[in-house]
């Protein structure tokens, strides 16, 4: 059923390889550059709505599009544990720990991303909810 | 395939938007392992077009595919419509250069149809959300377009063999 020529087969591994490659970078690059004191930002429609400590367990309520989306932290990992969707395709990502890795609710306008935490030059946190 | 009257053109191109539209909608409720991810049927029918009538047929029919699906679903000018918007207009332009330049089968192209239309994708969802760290999605598309390339490519090439009888 799959008659590839040569070229064919170029493509199939250049599309792999440069997935695989470009995996790697992202993954690389997502956890050194995650610091130990983080917060993740909720947006609705790219307005901020809400900044999360994660250093604190609970759960979070925000309005999407299509209902309330709710929004658990525990152990410095985060995930939308329920969310009015079609298809809960973000609720069914799971956890995330890594700054800039993104949960993306599209039917509901809802982004969530985890960014350093600011420290101000005295030591102290300058971002807390 | 024979020499076709101007009719039969305009019939069969249109049948082709007709059905590239009822997949166009339909897809998302057929289920698939990775969350996210489609088969992209409908861009099977936008190859055939390519290969019977040139690119110009395939812009107008991939365009007007998601235009119409888009105003039938509600969803016109929002986030679904400009994702589908800029996947489908890199993914059909990638197609055209790579069928010019004459060296991949179809279902080759469909590979690469199928990246460029997540690489779409993802600039979209940057732009919307002005923030580039969509980009860690862009891996997930890019690998899960060869399984659905190949799938789609392979049926582009049933399609255009029956067609040119």
């Amino acid at each position: 059923m799959f008659k590839l020529n040569r070229y064919d087969k170029w493509m199939v591994a250049f599309i792999l390889v440069s997935s695989l490659v470009l995996y790697g970078t992202m993954e690389f690059f997502v956890r050194a550059t995650t610091s130990d004191k983080t917060v993740a930002v909720v947006s609705y429609q790219t307005q901020e709505v809400l900044r999360i400590d994660m250093k604190v367990n609970a759960n979070y309520v925000v309005q999407g599009t299509l209902g309330e989306v709710t929004i658990e932290v525990l152990d410095e990992k985060i995930r939308v544990e329920k969310e009015t969707s079609p298809y809960h395709l973000c609720s069914i990502q799971g956890w995330v720990q890594y700054a800039n890795v993104p949960i993306v609710c599209l039917p509901n306008h809802i982004v969530i991303l985890i960014e350093n935490a600011k420290v101000s030059p005295n030591g102290e946190d300058a971002v807390i909810q | 395939m024979k020499k076709l009257s101007p009719t039969r053109r305009l019939t069969l191109v249109t049948m082709l938007l007709a059905m590239s539209i009822l997949l166009h909608m339909l897809e998302p409720s057929l289920p698939i392992a990775i969350p996210g991810v489609k088969l992209g049927l409908a861009n099977i029918l936008g190859l055939v077009a390519l290969y019977l009538f040139g690119a110009k047929q395939m812009l107008m029919l991939n365009f007007m595919r998601v235009l119409i699906a888009s105003l039938l679903r509600g969803i016109l000018f929002g986030t679904g419509f400009w994702l589908s918007l800029t996947g489908v207009a890199l993914s059909s332009l990638i197609s055209i250069v790579l069928v010019k330049r004459n060296k991949l089968s179809p279902i080759g192209v469909s590979v690469g149809s199928s990246a460029f239309h997540g690489l779409g994708q993802i600039l979209a969802l940057m732009l919307i959300n002005q923030t580039a760290m969509m980009i860690y999605w862009l891996p997930l598309l890019w690998f899960s377009a060869v399984p659905t390339g190949l799938v789609t490519g392979a049926l582009t090439v049933e399609v255009l063999k029956r067609l040119r009888k």
